[in-house]
């Protein structure tokens, strides 16, 4: 029951939030898009799980290694 | 009989050396699940035909010869594929594979056999490091440094590692310099164990966090790739030799074009999305362009924004150099630079043609990076580019921006540029150009900003590299198959061989 932070590999904003908290994910799944360097760069989750928490909304910066949302498997 | 008495005793000796370090450890590897080190050797080479070099070799310690048959490395020939390599194979079972006088003179001799013949090189990596007390004392040093090229690579034939289990000492060392590195799971690679670590350092020290798959695969990008179990690793070097020659001085083995080969052309244009801020995969289209079944990807967990691919076209080995907008939208970072750098080196010292798929928004810029050294990682991949003799294609898919445009094969960094009519080659993304002019942002003054931002877009088109010749042509997307096979012909050489100058044989293997 270990929760797994989903984080952003680039800075930007947070331009979508594509999971609702209690969804389930799957891994290499999108799971919010970021806005960096004019593109939608996906997160992708890191394993399977489900949605337990949401840190950011959209339109909060983000930095690199920060986490978006956590995960529980 | 004649020769009785010594027959028996060859046949004697000979099944006291196989039966390596006791059935008692050998029945505990085989509970766990992994393959012993001659099991390994029968997997991974053609049935049959390994040549076995040292088997009556021990330590030269008296109180350890009975104990120490092959002396923990076993060594030999034989053949994949029909074609020959050398190897050694690491017996864990006999005092850990520690290094010692015997079995270090086993490795130089595969190595130099394998040098002088032309054929490739392989670790099967097992081993605990220096074997004490052999190594104790001034004694242990005398022994240390007699073969001032233990550690020189030269790139004369490919070398391959697989880690299996605890790599400390030489096997951590020839992985270091080989040009495949397979991991399977539960394998550590470190410069000392995390026991000796956490007695150095004096706190607690994780053996995975220390040297484990996730470290080499994400963060070192000291593998290649990472597998379950003994047999994948093994299957997997055989598969890699496979794009290879045998040696430096052969071009790779060519193979029958697989059916269905050109079938997929039309689905680049699903899998590309015709707006620029959206991304994908670009391992789908190198998928949807090589030859059915032909992808071989390395280092796929390590500076991701960049991918690098063994595929084959028309039955030819390429290598192929694609950025990938799925990760960090394409942004190249130190990691992926490193990478890039790291897979021309051993393309070129291959005889194996280069191809860039191109797609990038430029140089991932931040505080991370500067930290890290990015402007020498970027200019130590400019210089090896121009030292590069295999030919080198380069096809504009999307945006090619910045510096990076030189990188990625731009100008006469590559042989030949290829567009597909959606390249956009600006200095940077337009909008994000006119803040930088404007030193503002875009709600400062938008009407200017819109105007600078279409001054900067004009001429960065497919066409205005084509009018210049800095493009040789513009494609549509499903012939880029086509036009890498035909535009490969052009360039294979016709001088006798297809071999290239080797100008980065001496490049370092890991920086």
């Amino acid at each position: 029951m270990a929760d797994t932070k989903i984080v952003s590999e680039v800075a930007g904003s947070v331009w979508k939030i594509l999971v609702e908290v209690g969804d389930q994910v799957s891994a290499n799944t999108p799971v919010a898009l970021i806005e960096s360097m004019k593109m939608e760069v996906p997160v992708l989750a890191s394993d399977d799980g489900l949605v337990v928490e949401i840190y950011l909304a959209v339109g909060d910066s983000i930095a690199e290694g920060q986490a978006v949302l956590a995960i529980r498997d | 009989m004649a020769f009785e008495e010594k027959l028996a005793d060859l046949a004697r000796r000979k099944s006291r050396a196989l039966a390596m370090g006791g059935e008692e450890k050998l029945a505990r590897r085989r509970a766990e699940g992994h393959l012993n080190a001659r099991e390994r050797i029968e997997q991974l080479l053609d049935p049959g035909s390994f040549l076995e070099s040292g088997l009556f070799a021990t330590s030269h310690r008296p109180e350890d010869c009975d104990r120490t048959p092959a002396d923990g490395k076993i060594a030999g020939y034989g053949k994949i594929e029909g074609r020959p390599v050398a190897l050694v194979s690491n017996d864990f079972t006999v005092m850990g594979a520690s290094s010692s006088v015997v079995n270090g003179k086993k490795i130089r001799h595969m190595r130099e056999v394998a040098t002088r013949s032309g054929m490739p090189l392989i670790f099967l990596g097992e081993s605990a490091g220096a074997r004490m007390p052999d190594r104790m004392g001034a004694a242990g040093r005398a022994i240390l440094g007699q073969d001032p090229a233990e550690y020189q690579r030269l790139r004369q034939s490919p070398w391959v590692s697989a880690l299996l289990g605890p790599c400390y000492g030489s096997s951590t060392w020839y992985a270091c310099m080989s040009d495949y590195v397979v991991m399977r799971k539960g394998a550590l690679l470190a410069v000392a164990s995390s026991r000796v670590t956490s007695m150095a350092i004096n706190q607690p020290v994780d053996a995975e966090e220390l040297g484990g798959w996730k470290l080499h695969a994400e963060t070192t990008g000291l593998t290649d790739l990472v597998v379950n179990t003994d047999e994948e690793a093994l299957a997997a070097i055989r598969r890699f030799l496979g794009y290879l020659p045998t040696n430096h001085n052969e071009a790779p083995p060519r193979r029958p074009v697989p059916e269905g080969a050109g079938k997929s052309a039309d689905r680049i244009l699903e899998i590309v999305p015709d707006n620029p801020a959206k991304v994908y995969d670009v391992r789908k289209v190198i998928e949807a362009v090589a030859d059915p079944g032909s992808m071989l990807e390395l280092k796929a967990r390590f500076g991701k924004s960049i991918s690098i691919v063994l595929a084959r076209l028309d039955g030819s080995s390429v290598g192929v150099i694609a950025n990938n907008p799925l990760f960090k939208g394409g942004a190249i970072d130190v990691d992926a630079c490193a990478k890039a750098t790291g897979f021309l080196v051993f393309c070129d010292s291959f005889n194996i043609p280069v191809v860039f798929l191109v797609d990038q928004p430029g140089f991932l810029i931040g505080l991370d990076g500067e930290r890290r050294g990015a402007p020498g990682k970027i200019i130590n991949w400019m210089n090896a580019l121009s030292l590069v003799t295999v030919p080198k294609i380069s096809v504009v898919m999307r945006k090619s921006y910045g510096q990076a445009y030189l990188n990625m094969g731009g100008g006469r960094n590559s042989d030949e540029v290829v567009c597909w009519p959606s390249a956009d080659l600006g200095f940077m993304a337009p909008a994000v150009g006119a803040n930088v002019l404007q030193g503002g942002k875009k709600s400062d003054a938008p009407g200017r900003h819109q105007q600078v931002a279409e001054e900067i877009s004009r001429d960065t088109s497919a066409w205005g590299l084509a009018s210049l010749y800095e493009a040789q042509t513009v494609i549509d997307p499903r012939e880029t198959r086509d036009c890498l096979v035909s535009l490969l012909a052009v360039y294979r050489s016709r001088h006798g061989s297809e071999v290239g100058k080797h100008l980065l044989s001496g490049w370092p293997t890991s920086y």
